[in-house]
């Protein structure tokens, strides 16, 4: 039986990989000491700690050591393992962690199951709501504990709660938003495939706190499997008595129901999001009166995230007071961000508020994959902006965010790397806003458009001088003259991008150029006759037969053939064709 | 079913902690799914039925390490629990051979190590 277990990993990606060369030399210098049939040594493909070296981690004592070289074999063993003395210059501590609270069930209980989350304490905070609380208590819990909207605009929950509770009226709504449709954002979809009955928990208390009798989840029909768990979810609660007539013996009934969306971005946005159960067409419509006023069907209705939701059990369980420690003076709690884009460890990551940028990205992410240094980091989605790297040390909140041009959004965070040109990137981002305009306003279907042309006009080589002022011009028109939130932050990318990177813009229309070598029209491929070792490898591989020459005389691509594929760059071997 | 009362609930609360079986979990979610989560599962139920082995196979959702898909959680009384992620039939293979019968921790396939 092993006393000790010792994890060994290299973290550094610029040389070769020391990993299993060291764990021989540890090997060998254990069984010297006779200790192998009590330390385990085992190689592990990750961490959690990164670029630092060949890190060691022993347990149990959770002891990490980082730049380890071979010569500190003999002190580890000498004095760590057999003294238990820990050897202070090499020791790492951990900088950054993840706080799951939102994130608490997923991956260790079984979803299917109302039992493993009923023996995780799930369902608990609702039999306080009805025994204990009340609706007065249970929303002052509410706002004693700062919780804030996850969808997007950070809107402070209680309140919501509160203008439903008080309106009068006999009929109310909850309603969950599970229309996740920012690119690259996962969140609520991992949350409803992770932990279904978190979200139905969340929904019921919201619907106890207001009065409502009724509630739908509206989520997408793209996420087949997060309605099959929901569903099922739905379906146990009922058969525990946790839904439907007299809940948990006492006088609150509450029936839920699901509606299915048939994925268009803008009916994630609350106004249309109620048109769409209504079964009209999804287009928002002007607020106010709010939904929590005049919502659903006319009636008072609230409207939450899936990622808010999920945080109404776990606030209820250990109280207001104590999640309001967690986070920052204004943004309370925890945040799920979908970690994408050029990132080695891309996925989930639940940090407290207020954790840096750089952290989430370098220290729980690993950096990037490509090695490549960041350019920046994109949060919110097609809403939010571009934060270069220079601003990556900025604690994560609502507020800190705004500022920086960008929004917290629903948690979509994409890294990108110096390979990603800037004026790609919004153009991107306002290609899909256009794509999934409403049409229903002006500023946003039309403005969207004539600011996409600019851009394509930009990346294609063809922009003057003027276009930059046209595009503020027309970021500024759409912000304050579109009916919806969808048009309203659509220039978003636009404006931060040239907020932080008008000489990559300037690049393109004075020089054109494209630094990053993304916009196909502004790159020319050639080849470095010193370079080419003449393997042919580029002709066999050009689709249009563009490159021509042989072995003797060398190679030569035809510009006005090239059709700007890349491919002869990729394959090449020894980086002999220039890219500019 | 029966409702359940306020009592009820709390009493499945308290008689469902403390059992603590060996057992490995794989994760369920799409992203899982889409790597092959549901080939290693089935695996999973057959190897530990051919071979007689006493432990459970469980399922649950993605703990958010997406770039490691299938990733399988590992409890075995005696070693920490583990987070083996890439997981084909070959890796569990090795986890049903080393991890679980000789209680060792298998080599450049371990995620993470909780606890």
């Amino acid at each position: 039986m092993y006393t000790k277990v010792i994890l060994v990993k290299d973290t550094d990606l610029k040389r070769e990989d020391k990993t299993r060369e060291f764990y021989t030399h540890l090997l060998d210098y254990l069984r010297g000491s006779n200790l192998h049939s009590q330390i385990q040594v085992v190689r592990v493909a990750d961490i959690g700690v990164y670029d630092k070296g060949l890190v060691i981690k022993i347990l149990p004592d959770k002891i990490i050591y980082c730049n380890v070289q071979d010569s500190d074999i003999k002190r580890i063993v000498d004095s760590t393992l057999d003294q238990g003395k820990i050897i202070e210059d090499l020791v790492f501590k951990l900088k950054a962690k993840q706080h799951r609270l939102v994130l608490r069930n997923c991956g260790k209980i079984n979803p299917e199951s109302i039992e493993e989350y009923i023996a995780c304490g799930g369902y608990l905070g609702l039999k306080k709501v009805l025994g204990e609380l009340g609706q007065q208590k249970l929303i002052e819990e509410i706002k004693l504990s700062g919780i804030r909207g996850r969808g997007g605009a950070g809107y402070p929950t209680w309140m919501k709660w509160n203008f439903a509770r008080e309106a009068a009226s006999t009929e109310k709504f909850v309603i969950c938003n599970a229309d996740e449709g920012d690119p690259g954002a996962y969140m609520d979809r991992s949350i409803l495939e992770g932990d279904p009955h978190s979200v139905v928990e969340g929904l019921i208390i919201a619907a106890f706190a207001i009065g409502a009798p009724k509630g739908y989840f509206y989520i997408r029909a793209e996420y087949p499997l997060a309605v099959e768990r929901i569903h099922k979810a739905i379906k146990q609660a009922y058969d525990f008595g946790l839904l439907g007539q007299n809940i948990l013996g006492s006088s609150f009934n509450l029936d839920i129901e699901i509606r299915l969306g048939a994925g268009a971005f803008v009916c994630g946005e609350e106004t249309a999001l109620i048109s769409s159960i209504e079964g009209k067409r999804g287009t928002p419509h002007p607020r106010p009166p709010y939904p929590s006023v005049k919502g659903l069907w006319g009636k008072p209705t609230v409207i939450n995230n899936v990622e808010t939701l999920a945080n109404i059990p776990v606030i209820i369980s250990n109280g207001g007071k104590w999640f309001s420690q967690i986070g920052t003076q204004a943004s309370k709690g925890t945040k799920v961000f979908a970690v994408t884009g050029k990132v080695k460890n891309s996925g989930l990551v639940e940090i407290a508020m207020g954790a840096t940028l750089r952290e989430i990205v370098m220290d729980i992410c690993g950096g990037t994959l490509s090695g490549k240094p960041i350019k920046a980091v994109q949060t919110g989605g097609p809403s939010g902006g571009v934060i270069p790297e220079a601003l990556l040390d900025t604690p994560v909140d609502y507020e800190n965010l705004q500022k920086l041009g960008s929004i917290m959004g629903s948690g979509g965070m994409i890294v990108m790397d110096e390979d990603d040109c800037m004026v790609d990137i919004p153009k991107f981002y306002l290609g899909f806003c256009v794509e999934e305009s409403c049409g229903k306003c002006a500023p946003c279907r039309i403005g969207g458009f004539q600011m996409l042309g600019y851009l394509k006009k930009i990346s294609e080589g063809k922009g003057v001088a003027d276009d930059l002022g046209q595009l503020r011009r027309l970021s500024l028109a759409m912000q304050k003259a579109s009916l919806c939130g969808l048009g309203q932050t659509a220039s978003n990318p636009v404006l931060s991008t040239l907020k932080y990177f008008e000489h990559e813009y300037n690049e393109h229309i004075l020089n054109k150029r494209c630094p990053a070598g993304k916009c196909s029209n502004l790159v020319t491929y050639e080849i470095v006759e010193d370079k080419c070792k003449r393997c042919g490898l580029c002709v066999i591989n050009c689709p249009v037969q563009a490159i021509s020459g042989g072995k003797e005389e060398g190679y030569l691509i035809a510009q006005e053939k090239c059709i700007k594929c890349g491919r002869c760059f990729d394959v090449c071997k020894f980086k002999a064709i220039s890219k500019k | 079913m029966n409702k359940l009362t306020p009592h009820d609930l709390e009493k499945m609360h308290q008689a469902s902690s403390g059992a603590s079986k060996d057992w490995i979990k794989v994760g369920m979610s799409s992203c899982g799914i889409a790597a092959g989560a549901d080939d290693v599962f089935n695996f999973f139920i057959e190897e530990v039925k051919k071979r007689n082995l006493q432990i459970e196979i469980k399922k649950c959702g993605c703990a958010g390490a997406c770039y490691a898909e299938p990733l399988v959680e590992v409890s075995v009384a005696g070693l920490p629990p583990v987070v083996y992620g890439a997981v084909n039939k070959e890796v569990a293979t090795k986890i049903l051979e080393k991890h679980v019968i000789s209680k060792m921790l298998v080599n450049d396939c371990i995620f993470e190590v909780l606890g």
